[in-house]
């Protein structure tokens, strides 16, 4: 284990790619089979009626961390750096970083006396089934066409990095008890401590980064065990007229960690060509060399409100700040290290000391390098902000049209599953898939005669769909590309969604439950699918709607609805709008949809509008847990929201009545029922404890009404209420709005709070989503004070880094109510 | 999947539908055969990576056939394509004695499989354009059909799929001998 970690801070490239050599897991394309995160998920299951974990009194001021101390002055100017609003940003990718762009290029070919073999790997041998990789390198039917690209992933094989890593988690969190007991060390503890210390000094640093690291990006692991590593691979065929059999096939795979493995395309390109033309192993170790020396130190790294926000909005200065700081920083450094004699710095190659040019980024949504492979400069664009489950470059756009054209022009009826068909035999095509997401069904995306590209792409925006960057899951059983020669491994993955190109899959439908076939753009639901279990929640509401529960007659109670629901679907079609026929609102959501995508509203707004719908449905089942089981998982905190502990009562989504909460509710039972045993289900659960229970995010889980209150000392939090009452009563309930305003407690909030707080509130009115407009139409309110508040609120925002961007994009009768209610109050001031 | 309507006209002309999977060793000419049915054109043949699927209607029979890659690493996946297969096209490279024993055992084991119970066997005794190339005769004694095959109806025969020769004949055979038209 020790020697694990002595080989992790590697600094330079050329260290960095030794330790590779040494460093050999395994890998499959397959999740093992008896997954031990995910059994440690189901043991970690909550109790039904969580509290929020309590948090240790040291942590209560924002950033006290005192595991920093250590009596290193560094640590504590740096805590003491941290409290300030310009505190030292960090970079995604740390040009000191351990981590390799590319862990592995491997390069396969189709022998024609041995089927698929591997011909090279560098810088050492992937270890695993080597023929399996090869087999998926070269993807069926790639003699048809002369270039394919497919995306698969591996899984790491053995447990043993893991543990080695969750036993380093696990001694930091040791250390940091103890120094929350401020040297209240027991005896045997000291010992270990000291062990630490003296054996590995290396890790110190480490632990320190570690520990910064592990409050920002906690979320990107720890549930799901160790990353994927995502392999992007082309195959090129070449008709050669002196090969055997007249033709030859070779693919080039890179195997990284970063999810926007899209990026090597260009690189992945020259190097398959130059493949071709010199198939030796340094043709694999200059590409390696070449893209592990792609600089990205200098894109600072966000944290997941700042990257939602930055996705969802057109902005091409969203943050620039950041990335100015950035530089600033940068160069403070290079003057640093010029001015110091080089003594202290002689590892330092010479470019770094010829001061350099940096340029901020033209569009912040991309971080422009470049990547020097044989003598060519080639442009790369690296995302900023990625959602967790987002992989390479697919198209949610393409995904749903493909799907939603010929239902349109001629829908065909599903055969009936409670867990899909949730609006009945013609129920959109998408929301059946994303159903099937949700309820972790195994999903084929079956492309006869397409590249095998096309597959994977479906497959990764698939599996961006149901996750919506909310929930995770999803890519860690997707396969991307697969093919029969998988097939026992793939039927042992409990709910997969996987993309081939052999239609032999269309004939078994004992391998699948959703098979989407591309070409037609039509799904069918397997008749081998295993039928829905009849669960508690489902009696729950089928006994309300024996019961009568017809408070206003019959016609709407859930039981009629619902029987009107099925008969309007099924007899209506397509054309069913009336209320009763969509009591999900999922046929709406998707007119809607599909209105963007023709207004060409663009990529980030549909991902933006499925978020909502994701973020709705994860609401719903928390309103359904908490009237069917009488608490949720879903609600950390509730207990302390309803007795008012935050200004606000009560907490969670808001219907206009009961009846239509209840319509809602039962609409949703099935599929909600579905989801609570999933992986996603269990990890959504994990993730929000974890977050309530991370300092920063604990306190501004959405404070709306506090950032007002903060802005108008004189105003009262429940006059505010009233303000958002009245905003979401008015036919604004669209808006996700809900009333879980779980507040800051009261302690007067750092200047990083009040900035994440701003950013909690901006993530739940997306530009796609009119922004600011339902918060300016409170500056028409009747009461004076409200329109008072709003204007403070507004104030915040246009100081805000990311806010003034949304102000920019309101309205110019909003700004001029804003200016005039400024104006008034200015007079009635004075 | 989408050929609804076609399948409702075939029911209506009593035309007949059928799944055939050709198999074979390694470059024994699966591939040229199906693009001569296909297109009735000799096309130069570059080695299968997994398969290659074609639809060809001939005599009022629309043939489903499937071709999968020959390289003994990747036979064992023979196996998935078995099932509701009603013809097993099994090629032959008559020129290479050396491989028969081979091929004996291969087409053993897919012909003998539970899923393959039913299907017709058709054995092209391909390259026969090959000086010294074994006759029908002699491919089936060597693949020793009466004894492999004997719960199977089967036929050899003798073609070259370059010129098309022999190749039409058999799937005439096949059409022929075809017992229930599939409904699927």
């Amino acid at each position: 284990m020790t020697s694990i970690i002595a080989q992790r801070p590697a600094t330079n490239g050329v260290t960095a790619a030794q330790n590779v050599l040494q460093r050999q897991p395994s890998f499959s394309s397959f999740p093992a089979s008896r997954s031990p995160s995910s059994l440690s998920m189901r043991n970690n299951k909550p109790t039904r009626s969580p509290q929020p974990a309590t948090v240790p009194e040291s942590a209560g001021s924002p950033h006290s961390s005192p595991n920093h101390s250590r009596g290193s002055s560094l640590s504590a100017a740096r805590a003491a750096n941290r409290r300030e609003s310009n505190r030292k940003i960090r970079s995604q990718y740390p040009s000191n970083s351990s981590e390799n762009h590319v862990e592995y290029i491997l390069v396969a070919s189709f022998d024609i006396d041995r089927g698929s073999v591997m011909e090279h790997q560098y810088p050492a041998p992937i270890s695993g089934d080597e023929h399996m990789l090869a087999e998926l390198m070269l993807p069926d039917q790639a003699h048809v066409r002369s270039q394919d690209w497919t995306i698969f992933f591996l899984h790491k094989d053995t447990s043993a990095e893991e543990e080695a890593k969750e036993e380093r988690r696990e001694r930091r969190r040791r250390r940091r008890r103890k120094k929350d007991g401020q040297n209240g060390d027991d005896a045997d503890a000291e010992p270990e401590s000291h062990d630490d210390e003296e054996g590995d000094p290396e890790e110190e640093d480490e632990t320190d980064d570690d520990f910064d690291e592990e409050e920002e990006t906690d979320d990107d692991e720890g549930v799901e065990g160790p990353p994927l590593i995502y392999v992007l691979n082309l195959v090129n065929t070449k008709q050669d007229n002196n090969a055997k059999r007249g033709a030859v096939v070779k693919a080039m795979a890179i195997c990284t960690r970063h999810s926007f493995l899209h990026i090597y395309k260009p690189l992945l390109l020259l190097a398959l060509e130059e493949y071709f033309r010199v198939p030796v192993p340094e043709t694999l170790a200059s590409l390696y060399n070449a893209v592990n020396s792609m600089d990205l130190s200098l894109m600072p790294r966000l944290s997941p409100l700042e990257g939602f926000i930055l996705q969802a909005s057109d902005a091409k200065d969203m943050f620039i700040e950041k990335f100015d700081q950035m530089i600033q920083q940068r160069m403070t450094e290079d003057a640093e290290r010029n001015s110091l004699p080089s003594s202290t710095s002689s590892n330092i190659s010479p470019v770094r000391q010829t001061p350099q040019r940096y340029t901020l980024p033209r569009d912040t949504h991309e971080f422009e390098s470049r990547v020097l492979y044989n003598g060519i400069p080639i442009p790369i664009k690296v995302p900023t902000a990625i959602c967790p489950e987002t992989v390479g470059d697919f198209s949610l756009i393409k995904l749903i049209q493909t799907f939603s054209t010929p239902h349109s022009t001629s829908p065909q009826p599903f055969a009936l599953h409670p867990h899909l068909t949730t609006s009945g035999a013609y129920t959109h095509p998408i929301i059946v898939l994303v159903n099937a997401l949700l309820t972790q069904k195994r999903i084929v995306f079956l492309g006869h005669n397409r590249p095998s590209g096309e597959v994977a792409e479906a497959v990764l925006a698939a599996c961006a769909l149901a996750s919506g960057g909310l929930l995770r899951g999803f890519t860690r059983h997707a396969f991307p590309y697969t093919d029969l020669t998988k097939i026992e491994d793939l039927l042992k993955v409990p709910g997969f969604i996987a993309g081939v190109t052999n239609p032999a899959f269309a004939h078994k439908p004992e391998w699948w439950d959703l098979l989407c076939d591309l070409p037609t753009g039509r799904m069918k639901i397997s008749h081998r699918i295993e039928a829905a279990p009849v669960t508690e929640g489902l009696l729950y509401f089928q006994q309300q709607q024996q019961g009568g529960l017809s408070l206003n007659g019959s016609s709407t109670g859930t039981g009629a609805s619902l029987g009107a629901q099925m008969a309007g679907a099924v007899t209506g079609g397509g054309d069913s709008k009336n209320a009763h026929a969509d009591s999900t609102g999922d046929s709406q959501f998707m007119e809607s949809l599909l209105q963007s995508i023709a207004n060409r509203h663009g990529e980030a707004a549909i991902r933006s509008k499925w978020r909502f719908w994701v973020q709705k449905f994860t609401r719903i089942a928390a309103a359904f847990e908490e009237c069917v089981y009488g608490a949720s998982a879903l609600y950390i905190g509730a207990h302390e929201t309803d007795a008012g502990a935050y200004g606000v009562q009560g907490h969670g989504f808001v219907w206009g009545d009961e009846s239509a909460r209840m319509r809602e509710l039962a609409a949703n039972v099935h599929r909600v029922e579905g989801w609570r045993s999933t992986r996603s289900y269990y990890s959504f659960v994990q993730d929000l404890a974890r977050r309530w229970t991370k300092r920063p995010s604990a306190a501004i889980y959405l404070a709306f009404s506090r950032a007002v209150e903060e802005a108008g000392s004189g105003t009262t939090s429940t006059n505010l209420a009233d303000s958002e009452a009245d905003i979401s009563t008015g036919g604004m309930g669209t808006m996700g709005l809900d009333t879980s305003l779980e507040l800051s407690p009261p302690r007067p909030p750092g200047e990083q709070l009040q900035y994440d707080t701003i950013l909690q509130l901006l993530a739940v009115v997306p530009e796609s989503n009119s922004g600011l407009f339902y918060i300016s139409l409170g500056l028409f309110h009747p009461r004076a004070d409200v329109r008072v508040s709003v204007v403070r609120l507004l104030e915040r925002l246009v100081e805000h880094p990311a806010g003034r961007h949304f102000w920019a994009s309101l309205g110019r009768f909003a700004k001029l109510a804003f200016f005039r209610v400024k104006r008034e109050e200015g007079g009635m001031g004075k | 999947m989408g050929g609804s309507i076609s399948k409702m006209m075939n029911k209506i002309f009593g035309s007949k539908e059928m799944r055939l999977l050709m198999l074979g060793l390694d470059a024994a000419g699966k591939t040229t055969i199906l693009y001569k049915l296909k297109l009735d054109q000799d096309v130069t043949t570059i080695p299968t990576v997994g398969f290659n699927v074609e639809t060809i209607t001939y005599k009022n029979t629309k043939f489903n056939v499937w071709d999968v890659g020959g390289q003994d690493k990747i036979r064992p996946l023979w196996r998935h394509y078995f099932s509701g297969t009603q013809g097993l096209i099994f090629v032959v490279d008559s020129s290479d004695r050396d491989r028969m024993k081979e091929a004996k055992t291969e087409l053993a084991r897919i012909i003998q499989d539970r899923e393959m119970k039913d299907a017709l066997l058709l054995v092209f005794a391909n390259k026969q354009d090959i000086i010294d190339a074994m006759e029908g005769s002699e491919v089936a004694q060597r693949l020793d059909l009466d004894n492999t095959a004997k719960d199977h109806a089967w036929k050899v025969q003798p073609s070259c799929a370059t010129s098309g020769e022999g190749i039409f004949e058999g799937l005439a055979w096949l059409s022929h001998n075809v017992k229930v038209p599939v409904a699927k």
